[in-house]
């Protein structure tokens, strides 16, 4: 169901050739935030230290641009199909690599979200350069073969980050600490970062990044728990109550497990986002949590994963994305309910030919910390 | 220094107001007026999880998570405005001194509303240049072009107060431990991934707000990618860690002996750390090195600036470079690095002070024993 790393880019070639773009250039500054999808990765599979730019010619040669100049051994290493070139200054670098008759149509990728000061200096360098970010992001939605199996890994480490969560988690630690801790343990099992968004509190409105607040008796904590593996997010979405979980929460949290299952029931091939979404809502707003659905108490019922695109975006009402074979996504209800506050419970899914395949082996239930 | 930025910052930011009261931001930010020309009256600061040294400086926030703007006037109280929805703004609150607090939705309409308030027409914009294309492009539209005044800051952020390098010292003994660790986990003949591993889960238990790590043999350095279990004699590092936001980093080789190229190294640190002093322009330390280890045996990840200004962030290139035209002065902090590469191998050395009124004081010699 996924793809060779060959093929992605033959599709981003042809659509070149449609649109009548001759390169296509692209670029990321090495802040690798999660919300921030990478044009760099998706055309070379490269996570740079610092800024990096990726040419592609409609003929598929890719020019790969990184700073700083001493990490160029290990780009060639890791892209050896690409031309390497290393400088501490990449749009020198890319001065000097752009074709110099001037005439090619260019196209572009990255630079609304890139710094200012460097996509400006792009800018000046490429003024006629068209905005082409959905050729290069569109060929990501479904993934390759290798980001596939990565998905996996990464899968079962942040299972193993949850166990571990459970195990060290106890009153009287920090966010801050526990969230360090599990970011730890991920890296101790493979994965190269972890997005480990960890609060806690009797009611809590949102998830958000951990700070020095200690948890307590009859706190729930709330863990997005999303290692990457070779550059490959997976998440998983967990809720821990500090002490005997009350009866009230239980159903609560059974209730939202259901919506998600509902979300993945309905993540079929050919299906939609929004599909999924409205899926996901129907059983809430069945039991009354309508006005729960929406802003400010939740904007989506997942997202794409993966540093290489965010493809197929949201799981949202306004999403009309076609679900495809190789996609992978999460699917997290994460839904408010003003009897117990937010409550976080979701998996990552792999579209397959036939369905939504959980890529997790245990799915989410209430802990609870004795 | 480049290292491999995180998805997210997870460490501790809660500001202290024991170890930096409200006083003193108060008091940079009315150092920061006297700088600014009088037109002036409002200034726009912009941070995200990686570049944020000037927010930091002024409001001690850290964004972990999406950017920050803080607005700040020259009256009226100080404004925070933090990415993710109003839902974010209570895990927002610890992590600065600034009370009003906002979610930063449609940060342009929120600006000109602001500077309405204030009546303001001249604006400052900080760290402006890390600002996502789009979001200054709109800020540009509905305000014209602030000032920069960033070089402003940054100058001033150079000299630190006796609670900042109070907070350094403290980041150089985790730096130090960190190392430690390392060594002894390499003693004991562990994988190399083992090895860093060990440095940085000791910089966890030890409070760091954020630890960076690339390692590598051969005189290379890369970050973690995959796990790598074969041990390395000599192992190079580089370790980055952060405590109460500032930055401390350094360059060791991990031996059970004693690699020539290493002891040549440090015995250029050794020699060159006698010119960080007052008034000693900072060219003058880099062209020693230089000509210490010659044209042909430069380390390439020390190439060209052997050093620079530490603190908040960590130092960007030129600063200590041949080509660089300042000079030292009492109350700045400075990480010094030698690296070279010749037939007897490669090795990358540093050391950090904080330079007095008549030289220096080491804050971390290395990590050697």
């Amino acid at each position: 169901m996924g793809l060779t790393f060959d093929e992605r880019l033959t599709a981003i070639c042809a659509r070149l050739h449609d649109r009548r773009i001759d390169l296509i250039l692209v670029i990321h500054d090495g802040a690798h935030f999660i919300e921030t999808p990478n044009p760099v990765m998706v055309l070379s599979g490269f996570k740079s230290l610092g800024p990096a730019i990726c040419l592609l010619d409609r003929a598929g040669a890719t020019t790969l641009i990184v700073a700083p100049a001493w990490d160029t051994g290990r780009a060639q290493a890791l892209c050896p199909k690409a031309r390497v070139i290393g400088t501490d200054d990449v749009v020198d670098g890319l001065a000097a690599a752009l074709p110099k008759s001037g005439k090619a149509t260019i196209g572009t990728a990255g630079l609304a979200v890139a710094p200012f000061g460097l996509a400006q200096r792009i800018v000046d360098l490429v003024p006629d350069a068209v905005a082409a970010d959905d050729i290069v992001f569109d060929a990501a939605a479904r993934k390759t073969h290798d980001e596939i199996a990565w998905a996996r890994e990464a899968t079962r480490i942040a299972e193993l980050d949850y166990q571990h969560l459970l195990e060290v988690a106890r009153p009287g630690m920090s966010e801050d600490e526990l969230a360090t801790e599990i970011r730890w343990h991920s890296k101790s099992l493979g994965a190269e970062d972890n997005f480990v968004l960890l609060c806690a509190s009797p009611h809590n409105r949102a998830v958000a990044p951990s700070n020095g607040r200690h948890v307590r008796d009859g706190d729930i904590i709330l863990a997005e728990i999303t290692p990457s593996y070779c550059g490959q997010l997976v998440q998983i979405c967990r809720t821990i109550v500090v002490g005997p979980a009350p009866d009230l929460l239980r159903r609560k949290y059974a209730l939202v497990v259901e919506a998600m299952n509902a979300g993945i029931a309905a993540a079929i091939p050919g299906a939609r986002m929004a599909d999924v979404c409205g899926a996901v809502n129907a059983v809430l707003e069945q039991q009354g949590y309508g006005e729960y659905c929406h802003p400010p108490h939740i904007r989506r019922r997942g997202h794409g994963l993966g540093f290489a695109s965010m493809r197929p975006g949201d799981v949202a009402l306004d999403n009309a994305t076609v679900l495809e074979p190789g996609m992978v996504f999460m699917i997290h209800p994460n839904q408010y309910l003003p009897e117990t506050g937010y409550l976080l419970c979701g998996e990552p899914v792999l579209v397959t030919e036939t369905r939504a395949e959980p890529l997790t082996h245990r799915q989410a239930a209430l802990a609870e910390l004795r | 220094m480049f290292t491999m930025h995180p998805t997210l910052l997870v460490g501790p930011a809660d500001w202290d107001a024991v170890r930096m009261p409200k006083d003193e931001f108060l008091g940079r930010i009315a150092a920061f007026w006297r700088a600014c020309d009088p037109e002036i009256s409002a200034a726009i600061v912009y941070g995200d999880a990686r570049s944020h040294s000037e927010l930091a400086y002024l409001t001690h926030f850290t964004p972990k998570l999406e950017p920050a703007i803080a607005l700040i006037g020259r009256t009226g109280a100080p404004r925070l405005l933090v990415g993710g929805g109003v839902n974010m703004l209570a895990a927002a609150r610890p992590l600065t001194w600034i009370e009003d607090l906002l979610p930063l939705r449609d940060a342009g309409a929120t600006v000109t509303r602001w500077r309405t308030e204030l009546g303001s027409q001249a604006l400052a914009l900080l760290n402006g240049d890390a600002m996502p294309f789009g979001l200054r492009q709109s800020i540009a539209t509905t305000l014209g072009t602030p000032t920069d005044m960033t070089e402003t800051v940054a100058a001033a952020m150079r000299r630190k107060s006796g609670r900042e390098v109070a907070l350094m010292r403290e980041a150089c003994a985790t730096l130090d431990a960190v190392i430690a660790a390392m060594r002894a986990a390499q003693s004991a003949a562990r994988g190399m991934t083992d090895v860093v591993l060990a440095g940085e889960r000791l910089a966890h238990q030890r409070g760091a707000q954020d630890v960076r790590s690339l390692f590598g043999r051969d005189g290379t350095l890369a970050p973690f990618r995959v796990p790598i279990a074969m041990p390395a004699d000599p192992l190079q590092v580089y370790v980055a860690v952060r405590h109460g936001g500032y930055w401390a980093e350094g360059f060791a080789v991990l031996s059970g002996s004693a690699p020539p190229a290493a002891a040549k190294a440090r015995a250029v640190l050794d020699e060159v750390l006698d010119l960080a002093k007052p008034g000693t322009p900072h060219r003058e330390l880099a062209r020693h090195v230089a000509a210490k280890i010659g044209a042909a045996c430069r380390h390439p990840v020390i190439r060209d600036t052997f050093g620079g200004s530490i603190g908040l962030g960590l130092p960007q290139p030129g600063c200590l470079a041949e080509t660089g035209d300042g000079r030292f002065a009492p109350g700045e902090t400075y990480t010094v690095r030698v690296g070279l590469t010749d037939s007897a191998g490669s090795a990358m050395v540093s050391a950090m002070v904080a330079i007095t009124g008549s030289g220096h004081d080491v804050l971390w010699a290395g990590g050697d024993s």
